[in-house]
């Protein structure tokens, strides 16, 4: 937890690029996990990436319509993960290790593989 | 700093410079207000040159393109409604693009407009699909330099040179009616936006990612955002001048892009209508390769995708799938027989309207000296910023008013 410090969750750390050790594109922290109770120390538990944190973030047609196209499939990112926050997150472990890139590779599989230099 | 980097660099921004919309208002504006428009190219330039030098140094140094600010800034609802209004505004310019292309190549070929545009798309993706990312900017942008022509024709045609220079001060025709200065109003706000076009920045900011550049790029950044695009620019206000000297005392309306390679044609023959078509051909392919391309950077960068063409298209998959998707959209709207002249006029119309929402987080970041540290915008930067945010938030308010009052500048 020692990358995470004090910070401001909506204006350090909400909507930042995720990139793993590997420096791929992870995603973004769409919203994010607290730990504690009000009156005491809160603490980020985890990042949330992926439409399925999009609940609340947006108005509820919208919400709908984005879950119609995008699904709702989320990954949980724990704190103890996160090397570095600056202007982008920086992950400790590789993507595929935390189911980052599922869809990333899913995809992957309908691209051909030949012809580009 | 690798001087044949920094010389390739600069013809390619010269050559890329133009697009279709350009080419459009700048012969329209010409023949209709001979010089008086000259100055909204020069502000437009200088805007441009402001937003790009800022998006490439935050691209530099803070390694961040203009959509993954524009996602932390704006948060996610303010963000999405931008994300899908650029979306909307650079598909149609790209539809407007393959409309050009197809309609160039139907003045070279004769062959049937539909079929034209297929064979473009295809031409231009499979060259998206083989060349990495800088010989795609590389071979569109050097091949664009063939616009050059345009240049030359209006030093050929002997223009009156202190009315040309005088066209460079902003200043309101005499003797205009009421109609007239509404149209002349639309045609400022659609020249601004035809040259600050959103995609430009986008593309640029995301260009520079997929080049690795670094703190010792900023000088190369410098020199293209104001050398480069300033010369561009001057192809554009070469339009213009030789519109305004060869249209304009004859009535002649340019309502087609055929018509601007006339200017070539008339002092150089047929060697001049050739290279200015040709020129033109290339710089429209190459903006129909930046708009795609920024739409599938958007989208990528926005939800935070693995994206970019310095990597084989396989690598960033969804990228691959959204720029594929961009393309055959921009087809079928070309295929649906849309007028392209139409699909420029919204295109400019959506463009200058999504234009502050872009500009205002990049803005913020390039102030941000907890990222940008020693690189941060000083005063000159900020104020420019600040004074051409307001100019296009003042233009995009105008905007859909304008339109109207003037149906699009022909009213």
């Amino acid at each position: 937890m020692s990358a995470l410090g004090h910070l401001k969750i909506v204006s350090q750390l909400l909507d930042l690029p995720i990139i793993d050790k590997d420096e791929r594109s992870c995603g973004i922290v769409d919203d994010v996990e607290l730990e504690g109770r009000p009156g005491k120390e809160m603490k980020v538990a985890a990042l949330l990436v992926g439409p399925g944190a999009y609940d609340g973030r947006m108005p509820a047609w919208l919400l709908w319509l984005t879950r119609q196209i995008a699904g709702d499939r989320m990954a949980r990112v724990p704190a103890d993960q996160i090397d570095e926050i600056g202007a982008v997150v920086k992950l400790k472990s590789c993507g595929e290790d935390l189911g980052l890139h599922q869809v990333e590779d899913k995809v992957r599989a309908w691209i051909p593989r030949k012809g580009a230099l | 700093m690798n001087p044949l980097e920094l010389t390739l660099g600069i013809m390619t921004a010269v050559g890329g410079f133009v697009d279709i919309s350009e080419l459009v208002f700048a012969a329209k504006a010409g023949s209709m207000f001979g010089y008086a428009l000259i100055w909204a190219f020069v502000l437009g330039t200088i805007g441009m040159s402001v937003f790009g030098e800022m998006s490439g140094r935050v691209a530099a140094i803070a390694k961040q393109p203009v959509f993954n600010l524009m996602r932390h800034r704006l948060g996610l609802k303010l963000g999405l409604v931008t994300l899908i209004g650029s979306l909307i505004s650079t598909l149609i310019t790209c539809a407007a693009e393959v409309g050009g292309m197809a309609l160039i190549l139907n003045y070279l070929t004769g062959l049937p407009y539909p079929l034209l545009a297929v064979a473009s798309v295809i031409v231009v993706s499979a060259s998206m699909w083989v060349l990495p990312f800088k010989w795609i900017e590389r071979t569109y942008g050097l091949l664009g330099l063939m616009m050059i022509v345009f240049a030359v024709a209006v030093v050929a045609i002997h223009p009156p040179w202190a009315k040309l220079i005088g066209g460079a001060v902003p200043q309101v025709p005499s003797g205009l009616s009421s109609k007239e200065l509404l149209n002349y109003s639309y045609f400022i706000v659609a020249i601004l936006s035809a040259v600050l076009f959103p995609y430009e920045s986008y593309f640029y900011s995301s260009g520079g990612i997929e080049e690795g550049w670094g703190a010792k790029d900023l000088l190369t950044n410098r020199v293209t955002c104001t050398v480069g695009f300033g010369l561009g620019s001057l192809l554009a206000i070469s339009i213009l001048a030789a519109s305004a000297q060869l249209f304009g005392p004859l009535n002649v309306g340019p309502e087609i892009p055929g018509t601007s390679a006339l200017e070539a044609a008339i002092p150089f023959g047929r060697v001049g209508l050739m290279l200015a078509l040709l020129g033109m051909l290339f710089a429209v392919a190459g903006a129909a390769v930046e708009t795609c391309m920024s739409n599938a950077y958007a989208v990528s960068q926005f939800f935070g995708w693995e994206w970019g063409r310095h990597a084989k298209p396989w690598e960033a998959p969804r990228f691959t799938l959204a720029w594929i998707a961009v393309m055959l959209l921009a087809l079928l709207i070309v295929l649906t027989g849309v007028d392209v002249m139409s699909l420029v006029e919204y295109a400019v119309l959506f463009s200058i309207i999504v234009l502050p929402l872009t500009y205002l987080p990049l803005m913020l970041l390039a102030n941000d000296k907890s990222y940008m540290r020693e690189h941060a915008n000083k005063w000159l930067a900020k104020g420019l910023g600040w004074l051409f945010f307001v100019i296009v938030t003042c233009a995009a308010i105008a905007a859909i008013p304008l339109y109207l009052l003037t149906s699009g500048g022909s009213g």
